[in-house]
């Protein structure tokens, strides 16, 4: 027989609970319907315990969690933390080094905010479309298929995290690394954002098997 | 079952059928694939693809093309949903058939008894 090793100790009556300070700023009146009759089911059944990585801080991110969490080695929170920390700084610097030698009339364009940066450097690596194994008569096809934002979201990250664990020089860190892709990705270029176009070639050469999707 | 083996002697001719294993009915049923379905939105992916041709795989220069792929990718997903939930409900209500998944919930709750302790 097959048991379940790791599953929710929290029955299905638990509720997930409310991190996000300005829902939990609203007056009665502001809430629209469903949030009224959120609210009203909270009074009555029981919440989870919140993890200790979510915070209803200023500076939590969800994304920068959950891209902390893909860097992770080991369980070894801490290390994984510092690194992205150190990225967003390395990040910084560099856009304040081209800021004070820019001319007047470009400094408004260069981004120095590492939090945009990284947003967007990620929003640039999401495919668009993805490849699918399907096999019809024997044969395996790869079949181009719509992706879900999840696994968009997690294809980018992990491209990341893999090109700047195997491409870079013995002596540089991580964090330099990191940087300079998510300053090139930022900008559209480097070698992420060329991995994301073979895919799209692969799907475009492949598109004659689009229609041996059933969903 | 007894008209297989019991007239032999008078119909001087073998049995019909001679069963390998003994005819039980089992408690589950085959898979079935309700209907074959068909691939949504390729229209769309289409004139993606064609608009990535002809702009070397610029995503901004694109960016219509691909919103609309993304539009009709979540329409076809919520209707998809919207789909399997009306599946969903309705199969208590006794329709005309069920699909396999249900009949086989079914049965393991009111399985066929074949041993007695």
């Amino acid at each position: 027989r097959l048991t379940q090793v790791r599953w929710s100790r929290y029955n299905a009556q638990y509720l997930e609970p409310e991190v996000n300070r300005e829902l939990l700023q609203k007056s009665w009146d502001e809430l629209s319907e469903e949030e009224k009759a959120e609210q009203e089911l909270k009074a009555v059944r029981p919440i989870k315990a919140a993890p200790s990585n979510v915070t209803s801080s200023v500076f939590s991110d969800p994304m920068i969690s959950k891209f902390t969490n893909m860097m992770m080695r080991d369980g070894n929170k801490v290390l994984a933390r510092s690194l992205m920390a150190q990225t967003l700084e390395a990040i910084k610097r560099k856009q304040l080094e081209k800021y004070h030698q820019a001319p007047e009339h470009e400094k408004d364009k260069i981004e120095c905010n590492p939090y945009v940066i990284f947003h967007e450097a990620l929003k640039n690596c999401q495919p668009v479309i993805g490849l699918c194994s399907i096999t019809r008569g024997g044969k395996t096809y790869q079949v181009p298929v719509p992706l879900t934002d999840n696994r968009k979201r997690f294809l980018a990250m992990k491209w990341l995290i893999t090109e700047c664990r195997e491409n870079k020089h013995r002596r540089t860190l991580m964090p330099e690394k990191l940087s300079q892709e998510l300053l090139q990705a930022f900008h559209n270029e480097g070698a992420i954002i060329k991995k994301k176009h073979v895919l799209h070639k692969m799907a475009e050469s492949n598109r004659a098997y689009a229609h041996f999707r059933w969903w | 079952m007894d008209g297989l083996y019991s007239s032999w002697r008078q119909k001087k001719r073998p049995p019909l059928l001679r069963p390998t294993r003994p005819l039980v009915l089992a408690n589950k049923v085959a898979n079935r694939r309700e209907q074959p379905g068909e691939a949504t939105c390729i229209t769309e992916m289409s004139v993606m693809m064609a608009c990535w041709k002809q702009n070397d795989f610029n995503s901004s220069a694109c960016a219509e093309e691909i919103r609309m792929f993304h539009d009709c990718v979540a329409k076809a997903e919520k209707e998809r949903r919207e789909q399997a939930e009306k599946a969903e409900e309705d199969t208590w209500g006794l329709r005309e058939n069920l699909t396999s998944s249900k009949a086989n919930k079914l049965l393991r709750r009111f399985p066929n008894i074949t041993r007695y302790v």
